[in-house]
């Protein structure tokens, strides 16, 4: 009993860290940009089949962490600066259609390329087998993601809070116009949130999509706890994404262990339970820190 | 108007989830209905300028119900190919009759599996239907069939066994396999060969519940003991927590009924944790077929599974037709295109002996028929109309051969006669 709830807890740790990458980026992009990404989830299954593929085709996992997320980063400049920048200003509906319309095309061409079958990341020799913890063991690549996405998580959150660059996101983000005013390039900005979003995303695609199959059902499974996780956190709020979904992440592997059936009930009602209490999320959707 | 779209979200993941039950995707449907909607009245038009079939000397018709879209859409497509590749050796011709094939999506979704049936057999009177691949889809359009009583079924791939408990229809013909078949008869050999506890794993489903319990009813009647059950999601994205509790269980085997992506998911999360140093992996062949392997890799290496095709399998028959397949269409069969070829070599046969298309003649020629199949000879049963075929126990193994590991039979059981859940059509 104290094994598994010991993996729970690791699990739960674990899956909210790799959470918390995407939906650091979906809150950041609404923080700044005012625009739903519906696409996110979408490049995060990109993410994970542009690493099966370079896994497969060169032999390394390593590769594919590294080259991956910046192909999904192409993709998110092409769709930023092609097709959302042109509608920054206008009725929200409008980003929403459009991100949407990119989850179904990208998710119709993975089809389309792919086929229907699961695939999946090899994981580096150098990370297999299970260490042990004292009470469990534990598989070492699972260890790893931990590691790796917290210490992104980490690094995102100080480049936000100390950063220039966090400094100018936070400002425009506040108030657009007088940035722009000051004489930084607001657009470029934008798009640089945007990449750096998609670039997250794509690197937990490639992460889970050696622990977990990769498959077209993917992105669109995640984007809605995703979501969740940034109404939870409060909309456009950095800190309250890692804190919502490392809560997400914990809920769902207890939840596993205690009623599989009612994990979907526990987090939507914990999502309607926040709502009620706080309208705004738990940190508030005014600013984005 | 945030928060509203939130709401908005939450609904479309309910809907996700339950079409998640008929391993849909729900962002494929709405294209997908829309291109068909499209396809459909193309066809009705054609349809129209060819007039109807069916009667003697005519061409023959036969009607796909199959998924082409989603995640369904690799078992459609190889069923198609199986079917049209007996059509091709054969001069696309069966009895002397020219054979025209029509195609419908039924995208593994109820409701468009009943219009797509109905259209199959009103407009373009079909005189068989072949498919569908979800057993949901299957259970839907029994009424379908028994109401226009116009053309014979061979169910090519759904095995849900309450078609048969439930349905009972004249018309039904299992060229595929029932849950019970990919299940229960691997209990005997499991308690004889590798462990006589078990702990039980299954996708929760109608699918993966009925496969669990017949196996669990069958290892209990050969003297094994069944320690725990561990019901996953369908869709379950981290097995983690589900194999936490199957190594608590303490059992020296697990039975597990998992199927596309979810083996895939499960199959390497096990071997992650080290499950396979420490209980023997046993299942149904789902859980390790063609479809599956090359993603899961070495991480499937020495586990069971029970089905009745195995491309691997060591017969003249087979081989010749693997070579064939791979000739036709570059790529290796697997068991839903064996399931599409042996469809058509059961039309084919029934009508040649026959002469005719009439349902009524065509079933009570099927009725304990036997086919030469590659999966070995198969005959109907004459009360079920489910196959009667052997059962091949497969391990899976390293492989020289493009993929790095593949199935090898290890144990056939021969002609498994199933329940016959009250039903008798003889």
């Amino acid at each position: 009993m104290i094994e598994s709830i010991v993996r729970a807890t690791l699990l739960g740790v674990q899956s909210g860290m790799i959470l918390a990458l995407i939906a650091a980026g979906l809150t950041l992009i609404f923080g700044m940009l005012d625009v739903i990404n519906f696409a996110h989830g979408a490049l995060y299954m990109l993410g994970a089949y542009f690493g099966s593929v370079i896994a497969a085709e060169l032999g390394s996992f390593w590769l594919a962490l590294l080259i991956a997320p910046l192909l999904v980063g192409v993709v998110g400049i092409a769709i930023e600066v092609f097709s959302l920048r042109p509608l920054y200003g206008r009725n929200p509906l409008y980003h929403i259609l459009l991100t949407f319309g990119f989850a179904i095309m990208i998710q119709g061409a993975v089809v389309q390329i792919w086929g229907g079958q699961a695939r999946q990341i090899a994981q580096p020799a150098l990370l297999t087998g299970t260490l042990s913890l004292g009470v469990v063991d534990y598989p070492v690549y699972r260890l790893f993601v931990l590691a790796i996405s917290t210490a992104l998580i980490g690094g995102v959150w100080l480049a936000i809070d100390r950063s220039n660059l966090g400094i100018i996101m936070r400002a425009s983000a506040h108030d657009t116009e007088m940035v722009d005013a000051l004489g930084i390039d607001v657009s470029k900005v934008f798009t640089g949130v945007f990449v750096f979003g998609a670039v997250l995303a794509g690197l937990a695609g490639v992460l889970l999509g050696a622990s977990r199959s990769v498959n077209p059902g993917m992105g669109m499974g995640i984007i809605i706890e995703a979501f969740v996780i940034v109404v939870i956190g409060g909309l456009g709020s950095f800190r309250g994404a890692v804190f919502a979904a490392l809560l997400i992440g914990l809920v769902t592997s207890y939840g596993a262990l205690i009623a599989p059936t009612l994990t979907d009930l526990a987090l939507f009602g914990l999502m309607a339970i926040v709502l009620m209490v706080k309208p705004n999320g738990l940190f508030g959707a005014t600013e984005a820190a | 108007m945030v928060r509203r779209l939130m709401s908005g979200g939450s609904t479309s993941d309910r809907d996700q989830r339950i079409e998640r039950g008929d391993r849909d995707q729900s962002a494929m449907s709405r294209r997908g209905y829309l291109r068909t909607g499209a396809a459909v009245g193309t066809a009705a038009a054609i349809g129209g300028c060819l007039g109807g079939s069916g009667e003697s000397g005519d061409a023959l018709t036969v009607g796909y119900a199959l998924p082409f879209t989603g995640t369904y859409a690799m078992l459609g497509e190889s069923i198609v190919n199986g079917f049209e590749m007996y059509l091709e050796q054969n001069g696309g011709e069966i009895d002397g009759r020219e054979v025209e094939t029509v195609q419908r999506d039924t995208e593994a979704n109820t409701n468009r599996g009943i219009d797509v049936t109905r259209e199959l057999l009103i407009e373009e009177q079909a005189d068989v239907i072949v498919g569908p691949v979800s057993s949901a889809v299957a259970i839907a359009i029994m009424d379908t069939i028994e109401s226009e009583g116009s053309a014979i079924w061979l169910n090519a791939n759904a095995g849900d066994y309450r078609v048969t408990q439930e349905g009972c229809l004249d018309y039904h013909f299992r060229t595929s396999f029932n849950d019970w078949q990919t299940s229960a008869p691997l209990a005997e050999w499991v308690y004889e060969n590798v462990a006589d506890n078990v702990c039980l794993a299954y996708a929760d489903y109608a699918f993966g519940q009925n496969s669990k319990n017949f196996f669990g009813e069958a290892f209990e009647e050969a003297g094994g003991e069944i320690v725990a059950e561990v019901g996953a999601p369908l869709g379950t994205d981290d097995y983690s927590t589900y194999l936490s509790q199957i190594e608590s269980s303490g059992a020296d085997a697990v039975f597990s009924f998992f199927a596309g992506s979810d083996a895939v998911g499960y199959v390497s999360a096990f071997s992650d944790y080290g499950l396979d140093e420490e209980m023997t992996q046993t299942g149904s062949g789902f859980l390790l077929s063609e479809d599956t392997l090359p993603a899961q890799g070495e991480a499937a290496l020495g586990m069971y599974s029970l089905l009745h095709y195995t491309p691997t399998q060591e017969s003249e028959r087979n081989r010749t037709f693997v070579e064939n397949y791979r000739g036709a269409y570059d790529s290796t069969a697997n068991v839903y295109a064996c399931q599409g070829y042996d469809s058509a070599q059961a039309f084919a046969a029934a009508v040649e002996e026959t002469g005719s298309a009439e349902p009524d003649e065509l079933s009570g020629a099927l009725s304990g028929m036997a086919i030469d199949s590659p999966r070995g000879s198969f005959r109907f049963n004459e009360q079920t109309h489910e196959a009667v075929q052997n059962m091949y126990v497969r391990e899976v193994v390293e492989s020289d051969g493009e993929q790095p590991v593949e199935n090898q039979v290890v144990e056939t059981i021969e002609s498994v006669e199933g329940p016959t859940w009250d039903c008798d059509l003889s």
